[in-house]
């Protein structure tokens, strides 16, 4: 009995909730069977993903043996641990949306096919993480893209569904393409298919083309990851799914590209010297800044998030990166550190950027509008969501004492250590990426307040955010994924201590007491530099909310007290519309990093006088795509003056054709006579 | 810096000690009037509530209504007779009732 | 003085009230509702150094919230009423209004379309100082009065002159 057992129960959970969507969906009952069948795989994979990080690799399993599959290779499994930190996140995620799901879709013919293919979607990814050889990942992988652009094609009538699922298609295939000829890179020359055999003969491949394997992986798993400039994709695709898609593409999905960067980087092609981490590091880096500096002028409370988890990928890279070099400058505790700092921080933002998603889809069903400039107030409206998202906020803007706080705070003490390595050129480089990271925080949690605070806090700016209601939105999901941030935070010794577990099956080094010397405490591989305790922290932080409120029960005056309207400066009627607006609060960032955004203004005005009096002043500013426009759009108008030169071959003369056809026969003859 | 000390030395301390202490600057304060009412008639005080810009003068028969918080010290009704009307060097005229402010003086002129 | 939630009813006990809670240390809320701004000039001077309120224990403060004491210039034009009123319930009790000037006190407008003319006319004085403008002497008089640590004079004054002049 192994994890992988579970896994197969997990499995056949979801293609029958899949099955279940498909033919009965369009009905209550039917959404609800799917639903519940979704959770039970969910289920089955946290805690099959959750076994598997203390139990190790699980032997390599040929069900069906070694009969080829249609596809040309062997269907080979294998459940190892470094999966298994991604297999606990499906799990947890499955379960969430299961739970989230039957109150926010209308059972329909859309609702159920819809569900169907969200479920294949969850099955490809788990086959994705359990693949053992290179063949079932690369169909499971390619089964899993298909899918999630269904998936994102909900609508297919809008036309903001179709570009959006478009870029997800195209980028997707470009990066499968890297990945492919990557895989094909290793696998011709180890002679071998299966992953663990592929990461045995590692070092029979010589270093130009492990080089040139782990370059073309970065970027092929990149565009799934979201690393910039590969990452267009994600703002385009993300407001159009449902929000349950919106969750599950950027809690999982985005993750599996991490994983393939990890796969890569620390089992199949570890390649030697620093460069790969450096450029992994810097990629890292880069993103995330550039992923946080973008969420910043965003409106639209999706776009937003899905650049923070562009920002939140690039995190992670930067950690597996700084693993990377540390690896390379024999600090065998720190890479182990490092990598396992990652992992938490994968399983940290698949928790609370899928909560933040799903609360989204809520105040879209409630308030009509996921414009931030349109809502406010909701906090008194949509109470219990307001918690759950506000948990959620905290999280995510790395706030103790919640989970993205200890993650960060592991990284970033990993990172500080970089003079450890003792070149000073890789220790600065190691720093300035720290200090990326550093501004990358301090953003984010000015992002957030604005993310949390406009939506929420405040007067509602609109009727329809006025009238939002909390009955029947749903909050069992959330709140559950609420509960695991906490628990992920208060229960950090545990969560560490299986992750080193599974450190140590990816690296071979157990940092034991190097990471946990004991009583609740965490050190960073190395006991002279520094010691956190988040479970004292958060008890701790409790107990310092306690003493003002404590305070104010024994002291407040004996007699009644009279409430007041807040002192709002004497003015006669306090407008919403005098409040900070979601663009004007981001106004500082903005015009800062005025340079990369590059706004094109354009003021119009009633009359020329300067103040407005004959008519309202026009104002629109428009952030310049920078990537679409420089990268993307020359390559696609190659792409197109390619396609253009070459049509004049398809003339529709059949003559002309059987001429290919006779010059291709020709040509074979040709080359298989040589 | 040890200049402006010691010129801070030689001119001494510029606050004022009031309340403690009188103020000398108070002398030169423009303040409400005080009257003489063995001088006043009802002409002269009719005359005297004409050119009174505010609501501080009335007269109710015999008896002029002075409001000692309407008065702005502008001085004309001591213009329009100055040998009835004199400045009072009164500015400590803080109230705690409205109607401490008004005063009642008795026209007790030969010319009734 | 509108009392806060445990107040002494007697007019001692009031008075010992005050001084004990204002006596070392008042913040003064200044409002202009409508005047020629020369009141406020006064107001201001009291924080320069001849004059130099905070060796008094008086402070200005711009928030109701913190403020004790609110003084008030202006006629109090309709327009201001709502802010008046405002700042008044900001401020928590005990609180005092001290209405400064000819123009508060009632003396240089009447009630009109566009002004109240009094500031009791909306809030409720505790206060009155006199004056065109009330000179920052008298000022410190009033608020030393407000605060109870000097009695109030004009009471015992009938502005009539004897032979030397001056009022008795």
């Amino acid at each position: 009995m192994n994890p992988l057992d579970l896994l197969y129960g997990a499995g056949g959970a979801w293609l029958a909730a899949a099955l279940a969507g498909l033919l009965a969906g369009s009905r209550r009952p039917g959404l609800l069977t799917c639903c519940a069948l979704s959770a039970l795989g969910g289920a089955a994979a946290l805690a099959g993903g959750g076994w598997s990080l203390i139990y190790g690799n699980t032997p390599v399993v040929t069900p069906g043996g070694a009969a080829q599959t249609i596809t040309g290779g062997p269907l080979q499994l294998q459940m190892t641990s470094l999966a298994g930190v991604f297999v606990t996140l499906l799990g947890i995620v499955a379960v969430a949306i299961a739970w989230y799901a039957p109150r926010y879709h209308e059972p329909g013919h859309g609702t159920a096919v819809y569900l169907a293919v969200y479920n294949l979607a969850l099955f490809a990814c788990l086959a994705v993480l359990a693949a053992g050889g290179m063949v079932t990942f690369l169909v499971a992988w390619e089964t899993m893209s298909l899918a999630c652009y269904l998936l994102i094609l909900r609508h297919p009538r809008s036309d903001a569904s179709a570009r959006g699922a478009f870029w997800f298609l195209a980028l997707s295939e470009i990066g499968f393409l890297l990945v492919v000829v990557a895989f094909v890179i290793l696998s011709t020359k180890t002679h071998a298919t299966g992953l663990d055999a592929m990461a045995a003969r590692a070092h029979l491949v010589n270093g130009g083309w492990r080089a040139a394997a782990f370059l073309l992986a970065l970027a092929g798993f990149g565009f799934k990851a979201g690393l910039v400039p590969l990452h267009v994709w994600l703002p385009e695709a993300h407001p159009v799914v449902p929000a349950d898609g919106s969750a599950f593409l950027s809690g999982l999905v985005v993750k599996l590209g991490v994983y393939g960067i990890a796969l890569f980087a620390f089992r199949l092609d570890p390649v030697g010297g620093a460069w790969p981490g450096l450029v992994t590091m810097g990629a890292g880096a880069f993103t995330a800044a550039i992923g946080i500096l973008y969420a910043m002028g965003e409106r639209d409370i999706k776009r937003f998030l899905a650049y923070s988890t562009i920002e939140n990928a690039g995190i992670i890279v930067t950690a597996f990166g700084a693993a990377m070099i540390f690896h390379a400058y024999r600090q065998p505790q720190l890479y182990a550190f490092l990598l396992i700092a990652g992992l938490y921080h994968v399983a940290n933002h698949g928790c609370y950027k899928t909560l933040l998603f799903l609360e989204a889809g809520v105040v879209e069903h409630a308030a009509g509008t996921r414009d931030m400039d349109r809502l406010g107030g909701l906090v008194h409206r949509l109470p219990r969501s307001a918690v759950v998202t506000f948990v959620g906020t905290l999280g995510i803007a790395a706030l103790p004492p919640l989970n993205g706080f200890v993650s960060e705070w592991l990284i970033f003490q990993g990172l500080f250590q970089g003079f450890r390595t003792g070149s000073h050129l890789i220790a600065i480089l190691i720093v300035l990426a720290a200090a990326t990271l550093g501004l990358t925080g301090g953003l984010a949690i000015y992002a957030f307040v604005r993310g949390f605070g406009i939506p929420y806090l405040g007067m509602p700016r609109t009727r329809q955010s006025a009238a939002a209601r909390e009955e029947g939105q749903p909050i069992g999901g959330p709140a559950l994924l609420a509960v695991a941030c906490v628990a992920l935070a208060v229960g950090a010794p545990v969560v560490l201590a299986a992750l080193s577990r599974a450190g140590r099956t990816v690296t071979g080094v157990s940092l034991g007491r190097l990471l946990l010397p004991g009583e609740l405490t965490v050190i960073p591989a190395h006991a002279d530099f520094s010691a956190f305790s988040p479970t004292y922290l958060a008890v701790f932080l409790g107990a310092a909310c306690a003493v003002p409120t404590l305070i104010y029960l024994a002291g407040r005056p004996r007699a009644g007290s009279t409430s007041v309207p807040v002192w709002d400066g004497g003015m006669v009627r306090f407008r919403p519309r005098m409040q900070y607006s979601a663009m004007t609060f981001s106004a500082p960032t903005r015009v800062t990093f005025d340079a990369l955004y590059r706004p094109a203004v354009s003021v119009r005005r009633a009359s020329d006088d300067p103040a407005g009096r004959s008519g309202p002043v026009h104002y629109e500013a428009q952030v310049t795509p920078v990537f679409e426009r420089y990268l993307y759009r020359p390559v696609i108008r190659a792409v197109e003056w390619l396609a253009d030169a070459i049509r004049p071959l398809q003339s529709g003369d059949v003559n002309l054709y059987l001429l290919y056809v006779f010059a291709m026969i020709l040509l074979a003859y040709l080359v298989g006579a040589l | 810096m040890p200049l402006w000390f010691a010129r801070g030395l030689r001119r001494g301390v510029v606050t004022t000690r009031y309340p403690a202490r009188p103020d000398g600057s108070a002398v030169a304060l423009p303040t409400p009037p005080a009257f003489r009412p063995l001088l006043l008639t009802r002409e002269i005080v009719d005359r005297m509530i004409a050119q009174c810009p505010g609501t501080a003068l009335s007269r109710a028969a015999d008896t002029l209504v002075f409001d000692a918080g309407s008065c702005t010290a502008c001085g004309r009704c001591a213009r329009v007779a100055p040998h009835a009307v004199t400045p009072s060097g009164e500015f400590e005229l803080a109230a705690t009732t409205r109607s401490a402010l008004i005063k009642m003086v008795p026209i007790l002129g030969e010319r009734r | 003085m509108t009392p806060g939630p445990d107040e002494a009813t007697t007019a001692e006990r009031l008075r010992a009230q005050i001084a004990a809670q204002f006596g070392r240390s008042l913040h003064i809320r200044t409002l202009d509702t409508g005047s020629c701004a020369v009141c406020e000039q006064e107001i201001r001077l009291l924080s320069a150094p001849h004059y130099d309120l905070h060796r008094l224990g008086f402070f200005f403060t711009p928030a109701p919230r913190h403020a004790d004491l609110l003084l008030v210039a202006g006629p109090m034009v309709r327009a201001f009423e709502v802010a008046a009123r405002k700042a008044y319930e900001a401020m928590p009790g005990p609180k005092v209004v001290v209405a400064t000037g000819a123009c508060a006190l009632g003396g240089v407008y009447q009630a009109d379309p566009f002004m109240h003319g009094e500031v009791e006319a909306v809030l409720p004085v505790d206060v009155w100082i006199p004056g065109c403008p009330p000179s920052p002497l008298a000022l410190l008089h009033g608020l030393s009065v407000a605060v109870g640590r000097l009695a109030e004079k004009v009471p015992g004054l009938a502005f009539v002159a004897d032979e030397n002049g001056g009022g008795a």
